[in-house]
């Protein structure tokens, strides 16, 4: 299969970011169309189109939209926007934001008409200057021309958006550390259901909030154009996933960038799009972000892109952030770097991930220095399955797996390092992680 | 108090036996109903859970209707987990036990070890957990992180960095029970670590607080470090005796020495928290000020004697006039104050005793109203009037600041300056100083729907405020006055006007300030400002100090000086050399609080028994059994032996007082009828 592109159809294209080529491309067609539907019809379109969260878990779309009290209290609704893309390989967000802003504005003004949200904000991660540019100057081109704010289209609904900066954190893309770092607490999780309620009954400033990723509120405007029929007849060939997905492809390939896909095509055909493996054969393959396990060649060659068949080559669909290594990446480096990464980025917040990410990240770089034990592996896996399920949040969780997934796949890469002090691949340290 | 409510209720099962508890009650409080232990670090019951630490994760599923169980995938922190319908809950599965395993093994990764050093060991969470639940060994090799050590956070505090396992309950206790937000953690990940702003001094009057919830030897009280291991102390149940709460607390001693003071739980108190005048506040006894001999003046000197002579000179300045006073105040015993009562009228024949340093003297009548502290948290609105709560009666700050956290209550702030019930409160009327009466007054007639122009403009209080204040005063409104209110002119009309508004507790400022209003000390004709002046003028022929210093009670030094200097005989009944002493005709030496039996009646009338913990230091006697003593000179007759037989003949004196003696009082204390 090609590149499906829905999303990125006119990504390219600079008047599409303005609100007038946004309108001449059909934008807005939706919202309209939106603005005479029920409510509860919305969230039916949504629940036929089979959505499902594009952030990484892959939770049910219109579960979270119908989840939003319908009797509205004196409390505010919130309709949240997670781009705060950090997920290391992942960039799909980035470029939704700078060149098709407006499909995630119509897409977040359409969950507020289904959940009657009187807020939405937009939580965009710090280092994203461009993207928060971008989307101040469609928002304000919005509001000129009554496509937000009070009375929209002289429908009568009202609906605020707000883009708000992060302070560069990869913890406060988790949802709960995101509300509490956008209520101006310290970017650490919350606790969820079920020991608190859940974010659609009491979320930022214990209102209902509706929280989604990007990509999905950027899927809602196609829905209800073409209805939820139409969009679920895309990536019909799986077993649980609908529509398309855009892959931010990276590492040793001739052509990175984001492929908008639809779901049922093989990791294969999207490693050809991207140009094919650079600078050798190819070795291993993380698909969805580094946080999900890595996958070896012989995985990607019958891998099929879904997120029930992802787990079938024991890893998943993530962001999609998707990253192809070629034969000279020594796994044992590239499993460090990952580790270094969520040993910076953890909140410290709860004992596992605190502790684990730092001891974990110690042990591999004393593995690195040459300085391997014997038993360091089954230590690693060890102090993997103590954080797995016992941190706060998904960050210990998401640390945890990388590691658990590449001594899976690669354990004869770090016997050898740590047998012989050196990488399997090259004598030569410095050129273990080039091309 | 509202009438009992249907508490809802679940049924869940712990290790297979089912027990029915509160719905939403915790997990880790649950399993406690059937005696099953939870290991804990970052779970405090007063504060809000917050599932950080992990320590206390248990495997939890749910009944399905066919009755299997289904577990839920990942263990849960039973801390943070409410209770419901069906839960299943395993505390004790080796799943758990591993999980446990893992959660201390990596604390103890970056913990120093220390513990032979430490000031906590012995009495270490953190030892303790590692004991039953931890792994016997580590597999840590690396390098552990380095942090500085014995930081001073304030004279009080001392900050151990590397010791911290960033349970947070210190952050939360200054964000939720203390409310002055001094600590926070900075950085993030393995480097986090509670601080102050920018290591900046932690200010705050209740610091010591978090010396004792913290679960390792990271907050050590620099007055403690290093001074003593637990096991080597002697601890005694005790009554703080700095301030008119009688916080309940434990008092730590080696030896004859007084090296720490803990929190003791008392619900209708307390709770379990101290504040830092009371923590620290117990230099005094070591002191080598500490008077131990009975000294009288011979020429100019004072010169050491025995209790006999020393009894004599009394005797002889005492009862050759009738022209004597006492002047008391501070930290004496119900038992003590009775008998200089009892000494007086019936030896001296005088009856110009008080205990009451107060511009303005307090309501005459001493048993009204004062409801519980403990029930200030069941007010739905609390005026704080006239007082600068924090630093008279921190303890009771505390509470309307848990009635705010916990209960929503609508706080009313009056004072003329800033004071830190400010920062929740819901109104802050900041009046002009001096028109505290005007302002009582004015709510009274918002509250009858007057106007209020001419008293807004007199109290400088928008009339907008004073009458939206007024709307949130129902008769069960706690109004919280203290003696600061009773050093203003105009306080009598300004409590006048305040005991229409609400449930008025005017709460007394020093230790058994209270007792001896009861006591019936104060009766007599002259206040204490004008005993002093009448000694000043010559025209009183000898005063009798009873612990008290009146350089320190008394902002008027010149006119204390004088009267000083000028009364012809003064007798120093003191526990440590003061500022009255190089005037003396006569010291005795009497024991501090902790060195004699003795109850004490606090702010709200409960009355408490403080049993001695110290031995007297040298000769010193407990006031009573001086005035026992010398009464026994004057008639001859049975002495009282001990503090219960002082107890049980106030008792049968003072109504308030019967069946309240020092062996008739359980620990918790009692109100008095």
């Amino acid at each position: 299969m090609a590149e499906r592109k829905l999303i990125l159809e006119h990504a390219h294209d600079p008047a599409y970011r303005t609100l007038d080529g946004y309108l001449a491309k059909g934008g807005y067609e939706a919202l309209k169309k939106a603005l005479k539907m029920e409510r509860q019809a919305i969230i039916d379109e949504v629940k036929t189109s089979g959505l499902r969260g594009r952030g990484g878990a892959g939770f049910p779309t219109w579960i979270k939209w119908n989840g939003i009290p319908k009797e509205k209290s004196d409390k505010l609704h919130y309709v949240l926007c997670n781009a705060d893309e950090g997920e290391p390989g992942t960039f799909k967000d980035k470029q939704i934001m700078e060149q098709t802003p407006y499909l995630l504005i119509e897409g977040m003004t359409i969950a507020g008409l289904a959940t009657q949200g009187d807020r939405g904000y937009i939580y965009i991660r710090g280092e994203f200057i461009d993207a928060a540019r971008s989307l101040r100057n469609a928002i304000d081109q919005a509001y000129a021309k009554g496509y937000l704010g009070k009375n929209i289209l002289g429908s009568g609904r009202d609906f605020d958006l707000f883009i708000h900066l992060g302070a560069g954190s990869y913890e406060c893309g988790e949802e709960s550390a995101l509300m509490s770092s956008l209520m101006g607490e310290r970017g650490m999780p919350r606790l969820k259901f079920p020991h608190a309620p859940l974010p659609t009954i009491s979320g930022l400033w214990d209102s209902p909030t509706l929280i989604n990723n990007v990509e999905t509120y950027a899927c809602a405007p196609f829905i209800i154009k073409n209805g939820g029929e139409w969009y679920s007849t895309l990536g019909a060939s799986t077993k649980n996933s609908r529509g398309t997905k855009i892959f931010s492809v990276s590492g040793h390939v001739n052509n990175p960038g984001n492929f908008e896909i639809e779901f049922g095509t093989s990791l294969k055909e999207l490693l050809e799009m991207a140009g094919g493996v650079k600078g050798g054969k190819l070795k291993a393959c993380v698909p969805g972000g580094s946080s999900v396990p890595i996958i070896n060649a012989e995985a990607v060659d019958r891998a099929i892109i879904g997120y029930e068949e992802m787990a079938d080559v024991k890893s998943m669909v993530g962001s999609g952030g998707c990253m192809f290594l070629n034969e000279h990446t020594c796994i044992v480096t590239f499993i460090w770097r990952t580790a270094l990464f969520y040993a910076n980025e953890s909140c410290g917040k709860c004992t596992p991930c605190r502790e684990g990410t730092r001891w974990m990240l110690q042990i591999l770089d004393r593995i690195r220095q040459g300085k391997g034990q014997q038993g360091d592996i089954e230590l690693l896996e060890e102090v993997c399955s103590q954080i797995d399920g016992r941190s706060f949040c998904g960050l210990g969780d998401a640390a945890a797996w990388p590691v658990q997934g590449a001594i899976r796949v690669f354990r004869e890469e770090f016997e050898y390092f740590i047998a012989n002090g050196r990488s399997i691949v090259t004598s030569e340290p410095s050129l273990v992680m080039a091309p | 108090m509202a009438a009992a409510t249907q508490i809802e209720t679940v049924t869940i099962t712990v290790n297979d036996l089912e027990l029915t508890v509160p719905k939403g009650e915790l997990i880790v409080e649950s399993v406690k109903r059937l005696g099953f232990e939870i290991p804990i670090f970052c779970y405090h019951p007063r504060m809000k859970p917050v599932g950080m630490c992990r320590m206390c994760i248990v495997e939890v599923g749910f009944k399905q209707p066919d009755g299997s169980v289904r577990k839920m995938p990942k263990p849960q922190a039973a801390c943070t987990l409410p209770a419901s319908e069906g839960m299943v809950v395993y505390t004790d599965t080796e799943a758990v036990h591993r999980d446990r395993k893992g959660v201390l093994e990596f604390l103890l990764v970056n913990h120093p070890l220390d513990c032979p050093i430490c000031d906590r060991g012995g009495e270490c969470p953190l030892q303790n957990n590692t004991l039953f639940y931890g792994p016997s060994t580590s597999r840590y090799v690396e390098i552990k992180r380095h942090l500085p050590k014995a930081y001073p956070l304030s004279k009080y505090v001392t900050l151990d960095l590397e010791r911290c396992i960033q349970c947070g309950r210190c952050v939360r206790f200054t964000e939720e029970i203390s409310g002055d937000s001094q600590l926070a953690f900075r950085f993030r990940g393995a480097n986090m670590q509670p601080s102050t702003f920018g290591l900046m001094e932690f200010e705050s009057k209740f610091s010591g607080n978090v010396i004792e919830i913290c679960p390792v030897g990271a907050l050590t009280s620099s007055k403690y470090r290093f001074r003593a291991r637990p096991w080597d102390l002697q601890t005694r149940p005790a009554i703080c005796t700095n301030c008119s709460n009688g916080c309940n607390v434990w008092m730590d001693y080696r030896v004859d020495k007084v090296v720490r003071i803990n929190g003791r739980t008392n619900e209708a108190i307390n709770e379990e928290w101290t504040c830092d005048r009371g923590k620290f506040g117990h230099d005094f006894y070591n002191s080598p000020d500490r008077l131990n001999v009975p000294l009288v003046r011979r020429g100019t000197a004072l010169v050491e004697t025995n209790w006999s002579e020393a009894y004599s000179d009394c005797i002889r300045a005492f009862t050759s006039s009738t022209n004597t006073a006492g002047l008391g105040g501070n930290a004496n015993s119900n038992e003590d104050l009775f008998a200089w009562k009892k000494l007086f009228n019936e030896g001296f024949k005088s009856n110009e005793l008080d205990y009451n340093w107060t511009k303005v003297a307090p309501i005459a009548d001493p048993t009204h109203a004062k409801p519980s502290i403990a029930s200030i948290e069941d007010a739905p609105s609390i005026l704080v009037f006239g007082s600068s709560l924090a630093d008279e009666l921190p303890i009771v700050f505390l509470r309307v600041r848990k009635a705010w956290f916990k209960n929503g209550a609508k706080v009313i702030v009056a004072h003329d300056q800033a004071t830190d019930a400010d920062s929740f409160a819901e109104l802050v009327l900041n009046y002009q100083p001096g028109t505290e009466a005007t302002l009582a007054q004015a709510l009274a007639d918002a509250k009858a729907g007057k106007s209020v122009e001419a008293a807004a403009k007199l109290t400088g209080v928008p009339a907008e405020k004073i009458a939206a204040a007024a709307a949130h005063l129902t008769s069960s409104t706690a109004i919280i006055t203290s003696h600061e209110l009773l050093n203003r002119p105009g306080a009598h009309d300004a409590l006048g006007a305040l005991k229409g508004l609400g449930e008025l507790r005017n709460y007394a400022l020093n230790a058994n300030d209270q007792g001896a209003a009861e006591i019936g000390i104060g009766t007599g004709t002259k206040r204490s400002a004008q005993i002093l002046a009448d000694a000043r003028d010559g025209k009183l022929d000898a005063l009798w100090l009873l612990g008290v210093d009146p350089f320190e009670v008394c902002e008027d030094h010149d006119l204390v000086q004088a009267a000083l200097e000028n009364v012809a005989f003064l007798v120093v009944q003191a526990h440590t050399k003061n500022g009255a002493f190089p005037y003396a005709s006569v010291v005795l030496p009497m024991t501090a609080p902790a060195e004699a039996d003795g109850t004490y009646t606090n702010a709200d009338r409960h009355i408490q028994r403080f049993g001695a913990v110290l031995p007297a230091k040298g000769e010193a006697k407990p006031a009573w059994k001086a005035f026992s003593e010398i009464s026994l000179r004057l008639k001859p007759g049975r002495p009282w032996f001990n503090a219960d037989e002082v107890g049980r003949a106030l008792g049968a004196e003072v109504a308030a007082f019967a069946n309240h003696s020092f062996n008739q009082l359980p620990t918790e204390g009692l109100p008095l009828v």
